[in-house]
């Protein structure tokens, strides 16, 4: 082949490549294709736990700012073409840039706990972030998405293969599993000796935390994906089906349901008899935790996938949008703190009136709940 | 939701999702169903391409015949090429513009089945923002992404190659060798490059993508060998001879080449006696204006 037929070659290579190009990257990416993680905060001795985008988990001192990083958890599979894999979830761009952790680290005794997207549960020190302990040793089970319950000596979660595990805090080993019928995205709750956890099979299902023995389970029309909550003996989640139900925790009997316009997806939160319920919808719903009748619906003009937290005498929301709320306690009027037009899906943190909101820029944001002002950020990179 | 959403993006995700529910659950069988249909309801457009794109094949041995005539003047020959699109009938730019117009459906119809699949956390919390109020909607989600031993949501080796071999196979039956060599060679090349690249990219992909893909290049191809036969995959390889001083292409001609698909593919272009009645002679174009499809019908009857 000549010197033209060469560059002619080349250049057809070029726009066949480039148009491949455009189309996949400009027009045919979707927005949440990749996964990213949104871990919430765990804070315990002034030191907040949190895992990053970069597939790690930091740890920061909250007196001075200093923070600490483990190293990178382990990827399953490298990143294919177009920056695509499988464990990227098949979309281009933006994913994560290690593995991507969604549930919230959980802190008991010296050990911090952490459940990856690449299948692994692991165990460090709290004061070192050394590796104490990883599960599964060698292979990786499906990827985690909720988050880790700890009780006593035992650790609970669930797992993509629709399996709920018990591990022993202190090594890892396992202690039980029970198999739901689909995927677990959600965190379980504890309470009185039974572990509530949803399931993707749509159902809510009680088992004893002692032998994994399932003591019942409740049928909904959706899947499950949101965290329980559990007051006063009866047991509040969310479902796909745009209801939240009221379970009696005693025998799973159905004490209300109420009916939102989407999703709930975020734990709601309970504050004097009275359930915060933050839906898809846009909507933040109060209802009376005794009969399940609305008491009001706050707009907040784009949906809530991340747990509310209470803080004095107010509610602090944070939207997808990434717009923070104040909904007052005793007033009920609805101030905005913060608009940080960044993603917001991972549940809030608060610690001595400071609320902490982790956003996709690998960012620690933080506001003092009762001024509304803006503190310096923290970000959560390891090479910042 | 910005137009494009609202407008395209949210009502084919909507209809994908109802779609597997009564195609009981079955999200790979919804992705094959919404392909076939939407190519139904695109198919005046897609008839109309293949047949633009089948009549400028058939110009090919006229435009080089007009080449060989006025290679030198090309103002000239641009006229005489513009003066055979019209008298045959023929929109040179037919095949781009009906191009143009399906490309935004199969861009919606692409992003849908990303969307609908939410094989990250982040998609399925995405997704929510597309749904109408309609409960089987909202409890069917999220969908059940195993299809024939198959996971939608990983990639999968066996539909990479399929997707490969049946856009190859597209477009095989779509292109004919053209008289040029150097575009012979463009031609060749573009048949096997996008189809491995599309293969490598299955590889990254979702199957259920390259479920999609692969739907739609059948259609494709069963459409095209409804309005034209199997095209250039009867077509055997033809041998050229470039000679480089004359400027000109020579066909060896061939007895079995005599498909009714292969319009042209007889002419032999010499520069020795012009009188010889054994090989094609330049014609003024026909007046009778072109009817592409038509002539391929009338043979067939005749035989």
């Amino acid at each position: 082949m000549n010197l033209k037929g060469k560059w002619r070659v080349g250049r057809i290579v070029f726009l066949v490549i480039l148009m491949l190009a455009v189309c996949l990257s400009g027009f045919g990416c979707i927005k949440g294709m990749a996964p990213i993680g949104w871990s919430g905060g765990s804070i315990s001795d002034n030191t907040l736990f949190v895992g990053t985008r970069e597939g790690r988990l930091v740890a920061i001192n909250l007196a001075d700012e200093s923070r600490l990083w483990t190293e990178p958890l382990k990827q399953v599979s490298q990143p294919g073409l177009f920056g695509c894999s499988p464990m990227m979830g098949g979309g281009c761009g933006s994913g994560s840039a290690g593995v991507a952790i969604y549930g919230t680290p959980m802190v008991y005794g010296e050990l911090v706990y952490i459940a990856g997207y690449n299948g692994k549960i692991y165990a460090y020190n709290t004061a070192s972030l050394a590796l104490r302990w990883v599960y599964p040793r060698e292979s990786n089970l499906k990827p985690f998405v909720g988050g880790i319950a700890i009780s006593g000596d035992r650790l609970y979660i669930g797992g993509e293969d629709g399996k709920v595990l018990a591990l022993d805090t202190a090594t890892g080993d396992p202690i039980w599993e029970f198999q739901t019928g689909d995927k677990i995205w959600g965190t379980p709750a504890l309470y009185d000796g039974k572990l509530f956890i949803g399931s993707f099979d749509k159902k809510f299902y009680a088992l004893d935390a002692a032998d994994g023995s399932k003591e019942w389970e409740f049928v909904t029309e959706g899947s499950i994906i949101a965290t329980p909550l559990v007051y006063n003996d009866v047991v509040y989640i969310g479902s796909f089906d745009r209801h939240l139900y009221a379970v009696n925790v005693s025998n799973g009997s159905l004490k209300w349901e109420f009916t939102g316009d989407n999703w709930f997806w975020a734990e709601p939160v309970v504050v004097n008899d009275v359930i915060y319920a933050p839906g898809l919808d846009n909507y933040v719903y109060t209802i009376k935790e005794e009969n399940g009748a609305k008491i009001d619906a706050y707009d907040m003009a784009s949906p809530v996938s991340s747990r509310p937290v209470v803080v004095n005498d107010s509610i602090i929301v944070a939207t997808r949008k990434g717009v923070v709320y104040s909904i007052s306690l005793i007033t009920g009027q609805v101030s905005q703190l913060a608009d940080f037009e960044k993603d917001v899906d991972g549940p809030l943190t608060e610690h001595e009136g400071i609320v902490y909101v982790h956003t996709p820029d690998g960012s620690l944001q933080r506001i003092n709940a009762a001024t509304g002002a803006i503190l310096r950020s923290i970000s959560l990179e390891s090479q910042n | 939701m910005n137009p494009w959403e609202l407008i395209i993006q949210q009502p084919v995700t909507n209809v994908l999702i109802v779609m597997s529910h009564y195609l009981g659950d079955s999200f790979g069988l919804a992705i094959i169903a919404l392909t076939i249909i939407v190519n139904i309801c695109m198919f005046p457009l897609t008839l109309s391409q293949i047949r633009s794109s089948k009549a400028m094949q058939d110009l090919q041995p006229k435009i080089a015949e007009l080449q060989k005539k006025y290679g030198k003047d090309k103002q000239k020959l641009t006229q005489e090429q513009m003066r055979l699109y019209k008298e045959s009938g023929v929109k040179p730019a037919g095949c781009l513009v009906t191009m143009v117009i399906q490309m935004p459906v199969w861009i919606a119809l692409y992003q849908s089945i990303m969307l609908a699949l939410a094989v990250a956390p982040e998609g399925l919390l995405n997704l929510s923002k597309y749904l109408y109020s309609w409960p089987i909607v909202y409890s069917i989600l999220p969908l059940d992404r195993s299809f024939l031993l198959l996971d939608l949501a990983q990639p999968n080796f066996i539909l990479a190659i399929l997707v490969g071999a049946s856009m190859w196979l597209q477009q095989k039956m779509s292109t004919t060798v053209p008289s040029d060599a150097r575009q012979a060679q463009q031609s060749q090349m573009m048949l096997w490059m996008m189809p491995m690249m599309f293969a490598l990219l299955a590889l990254s992909f979702p199957s259920g993508l390259s479920l999609y893909w692969v739907a739609n290049s059948i259609v494709r191809v069963v459409l095209q060998y409804r309005v034209t036969g199997w095209g250039g995959l009867r077509r055997k390889p033809e041998e050229t001879t470039v000679v480089t001083d004359k400027k000109y292409v020579k066909f060896d001609d061939s007895g079995e080449r005599k498909s009714v698909d292969d319009v042209g593919a007889d002419i032999v272009i010499s520069d020795s006696d012009p009188t010889r009645k054994d090989v094609y002679q330049p014609s003024k174009p026909s007046k009778a204006r072109y009817q592409p499809g038509k002539d391929r019908a009338q043979r067939r009857r005749k035989n």
